[in-house]
């Protein structure tokens, strides 16, 4: 007989945790969400297979509940209660609700309603007589068949019932509402009010005989929703953008028009530039591997007369903020002082912008216009470099595609860095100038040495490009040729001589006459004394200066009819007045040697024709 | 054993809705039959907002669906007519064999008729008009007339389901006992023929077979 109606007590416990899970698993989002992520298992639980209806692990709530439900002849009340986040202002001031708590938190009171009852009892006499024997086993067998109905029924109407889209509104994540669902389970309950009453309908299940009592399952419900106005916060909804400065799959180089003004609230050193035009970027060109990016070509250009920066170079450029008027002169200046250092470093490290065969010039002049871009350029993403205020003309801006090498400069003279560097504001530009004074003094660098070297490769082309390129082929360092081309365009500038309206004509100097290694010295004192003259001219035209010079140096042979062409004996008339005055005794030695090439020249002619 | 015999609240529905209405109440009819164990799974209807329960098993929809498809083309053969699906369970009990009989019989304990009245889709006056007229545009007002009839239907459907929730609660001891390992009770859907005398003697035969003269009450 116990046994019996443990059975009968078993049934009935179960039902009830069963209806439980039923019903707030169609109420209860969160509980939903715990419940399909179990289901996701393919495992069936032990209580899965009470009424045969899988519906996932029972959540913690709901075995607390059963626990203090203990007494199976007291009802199980479940109200499901709709509580209505109370606002001040319209949902639509409301503009941002990161969650409804928040909502909740920041609107007035709310109000609660109970839109659903749900009432399970197990109605039972105090007094009766149990089945025995195998009256009970059948009976038993029905009750549970019968019990199983019932939940399918009861499963099923769940999803018909009003409450039943909302449950589905809460639990969809894409918007927040100004209402929730709560749930409460009592064993007893207060009776609805009149005016709750209204609107509302009962349903009950027929119940199900488990004798000596029954199984009632009872609802009341509002029969419609439509009157507590619900309806989602008008809030932002959670977009990825993917398009912001820095995505990988943007373009660089693309132009932000809102966030120009916060490109400049950066923490790059270009805050003292003024604010960029509304031009877009250009793109940078391939090859300049990121160093050029953010910079477009034009303003790079007016800031020609600049050698490159060589990024590669281990020191910092730790370059203060200039004034904005004065910016871009600085920067020109420094940019000269720059190249000093990076000329006595391995010009190996450079990148490609600086190669005889390199494509536009124009990213030479972005990684050279500003070292300090060219720093960040390789830290943060590309923003906007506003044109700086130069005074210079763009005539000579313009890139010139078919000879990179005149967009960069040559380099200083000791004494010309030395004086520009007394200019600067930079400590460290200062170290590098007297570094390379040092050098040009007593030692021959590499980079040096190579760009005075192989006169025969020089004289051989009279071609401008074709020279350089024999000299930057010899020297390996292509970039001193470029620099040297480069730095006639300041001095055009500052001198205002139309002569270096072709960067070719620098070229067209034998320059190369001057590159043997011997006179290397010579050529630094001339540089020294020249740049005294122009000690206090801006570093673009001492280095101006400084291509002219060896534009109009005299030749070691002291003869005009060297010059091929009658546009070197102008310049060379022109210039010898200027270059006259620096002109140096030369040695025996000097003499000889340059004897000596040309005697081999001779003979190689003589040998070639020889042969024709 | 008595066979129950339930008659659904006809529906009125256009055809390119047939599918889905038949659907969800063949359906729910079946879940409230598989008494065995079952992963319950919501279905939500595309036209209507509507959720049934299917019992999660794939040779059952596969099963349904084949003939929904084949009530779909006895529809298409005969537009415009009341057309009724019957959605049978059955026991099958081993009989003596005889010179007329089968060695197994069908015992139907319940039957569930689906009444479905199938219109066509009304014309606008503008598209079929001879005569001069002055055409209004039909846009808004066939909106309107289309999204109330479409209340109406999902209404409908509301109805056929907690008709069926009464019927499975209020009539549960006809309901055979459930056999171990079995999901759900044998079934039948019976589609309408291409003649309707044909549909009649398929329920001659049942009766026949199940030898229960109560059987169509």
């Amino acid at each position: 007989m116990d046994r019996e109606s443990g059975k009968l007590e078993q049934i009935v416990s179960q039902f009830r945790s069963k209806i439980l899970h039923v019903i707030l698993d169609s109420r209860v989002p969160s509980l939903h969400q715990q419940q399909q992520e179990s289901l996701s298992l393919s495992r069936v639980r032990k209580t899965d297979k009470w009424f045969n209806l899988v519906l996932g692990d029972r959540p913690p709530a709901l075995e607390n509940l059963n626990f203090s439900l203990r007494n199976l002849l007291d009802p199980m009340v479940i109200d499901i209660i709709l509580v209505r986040h109370g606002s001040c202002s319209s949902s639509v001031d409301n503009l941002y609700v990161p969650s409804a708590a928040a909502a909740a938190a920041a609107a007035g009171p709310s109000i609660e309603t109970v839109i659903e009852r749900w009432v399970v009892q197990y109605d039972c006499p105090r007094v009766f007589a149990t089945p025995s024997g195998a009256d009970a086993a059948v009976s038993y067998k029905k009750i549970y068949k019968k019990c199983i109905l019932l939940l399918r029924s009861l499963y099923t109407q769940m999803r018909l019932l009003p409450a039943y889209i909302i449950f589905r509104q809460l639990s969809s994540l894409s918007q927040t509402y100004n209402f929730d669902l709560v749930y409460k389970v009592s064993s007893f309950s207060h009776p609805f009010s009149r005016e709750e009453e209204d609107g509302m309908k009962v349903y009950s299940f027929a119940p199900v005989e488990a004798l000596p009592g029954c199984l009632c399952v009872s609802v009341t419900y509002h029969a419609s929703l439509s009157d507590f106005n619900l309806e989602p916060l008008v809030s932002l909804p959670p977009k990825i953008i993917t398009d912001y400065v820095g995505s990988p799959t943007t373009d660089p180089m693309r132009s932000f028009p809102s966030s120009e003004r916060g490109a400049h609230a950066t923490s790059f050193p270009l805050r003292g530039l003024r604010p960029p035009s509304s031009a877009p970027f250009q793109r940078p060109h391939s090859w300049s591997s990121g160093f050029h990016r953010g910079i477009p070509p034009t303003r790079t250009q007016s800031l020609a007369g600049s050698p490159p920066v060589y990024r590669t170079s281990p020191k910092p450029y730790d370059i203060t903020s200039p004034p904005t008027d004065l910016y871009g002169n600085r920067i020109q200046n420094h940019r000269v002082s720059t190249l000093q250092q990076a000329t006595a470093f391995d010009e190996y490290k450079l990148s490609p912008p600086f190669s005889p065969s390199a494509s536009p010039s124009t990213p030479t002049y972005l990684s050279g216009a500003n070292p300090l871009l060219t720093r960040h350029c390789s830290e943060t993403a590309p923003v906007t470099i506003p044109l700086p205020l130069t005074g210079r003309s763009t005539r000579y801006l313009s890139p010139n595609s078919s000879d990179p090498s005149r967009h960069s400069l040559p380099p200083l003279s000791p004494r010309s860095s030395k004086h520009d560097a007394s200019s600067q504001e930079s400590p460290s530009g200062i170290r590098s100038y007297r570094k390379l004074e040092a050098l040009r003094a007593g030692e021959s660098p590499s980079g040096l040495s190579n760009l005075y070297s192989a006169p025969k490769v020089v004289r051989d082309s009279k071609d401008d490009s074709g020279r350089f390129s024999g000299l930057l082929s010899s020297s390996g360092s292509p970039r001193i040729g470029f620099s040297r081309s480069s730095s006639r365009l300041s001095f055009q500038d500052d001198m205002d001589d139309c002569e270096f309206s072709c960067p070719f004509d620098v070229d067209d100097v034998d320059v190369s006459d001057s590159s043997s290694q011997n006179t290397e010295s010579k050529r630094a004192s001339e540089f020294t004394a020249q740049s005294n003259l122009v000690g206090k001219k801006s570093q673009d035209a001492a280095v101006g200066i400084l291509v002219h010079m060896l534009r109009t140096a005299p030749p070691l042979r002291q003869d005009s009819s060297c010059y091929s062409t009658h546009s070197l004996r102008t310049e060379y008339e022109g210039g010898v007045g200027i270059a006259s005055g620096f002109f140096m005794p030369r040695k025996t030695a000097d003499a000889l040697e340059e004897l000596n090439s040309y005697r081999e020249m001779k003979d190689l002619l003589l040998s070639k024709s020889g042969m024709k | 054993m008595n066979c129950e015999v339930c008659q659904l609240k006809e529906l009125e529905v256009e055809h390119f809705e047939i599918r889905e209405v038949l659907r969800c109440i063949l359906h729910t009819i079946v879940f409230h039959r598989a008494l065995g164990l079952v992963r319950p799974k919501d279905v939500d209807l595309e036209l209507f907002e509507i959720t049934y329960v299917q019992c999660g098993d794939v040779e059952l929809e596969k099963k349904i669906d084949e003939r929904i498809d084949h009530f779909i083309s006895w529809v298409e053969k005969h537009p415009n007519k009341k057309s009724q699906i019957c959605l049978s369970f059955y026991e099958v009990k081993s009989k003596q064999p005889s010179w007329f009989t089968n060695k197994t019989e069908r015992l139907y304990w319940e039957q569930w008729y689906v009444n479905l009245n199938v219109t066509q889709h009304p014309k606008h006056h503008s598209s079929k008009s001879h005569h001069t007229k002055v055409v209004v545009d039909p846009g808004e007002s066939a909106i309107e007339e289309r999204s109330s009839r479409r209340a109406m239907v999902e209404a409908s459907i509301r109805e056929v389901l907690f008709q069926i929730i009464k019927f499975v609660n209020e009539k549960k001891d006809h309901v055979p006992p459930i056999s171990e390992g079995v999901i759900y009770f044998p079934y039948e859907i019976t589609i309408p023929s291409s003649s309707d005398s044909a549909f009649g003697m398929d329920m001659i035969k049942r009766m026949l077979h199940s030898g229960h003269p109560t059987m169509l009450s």
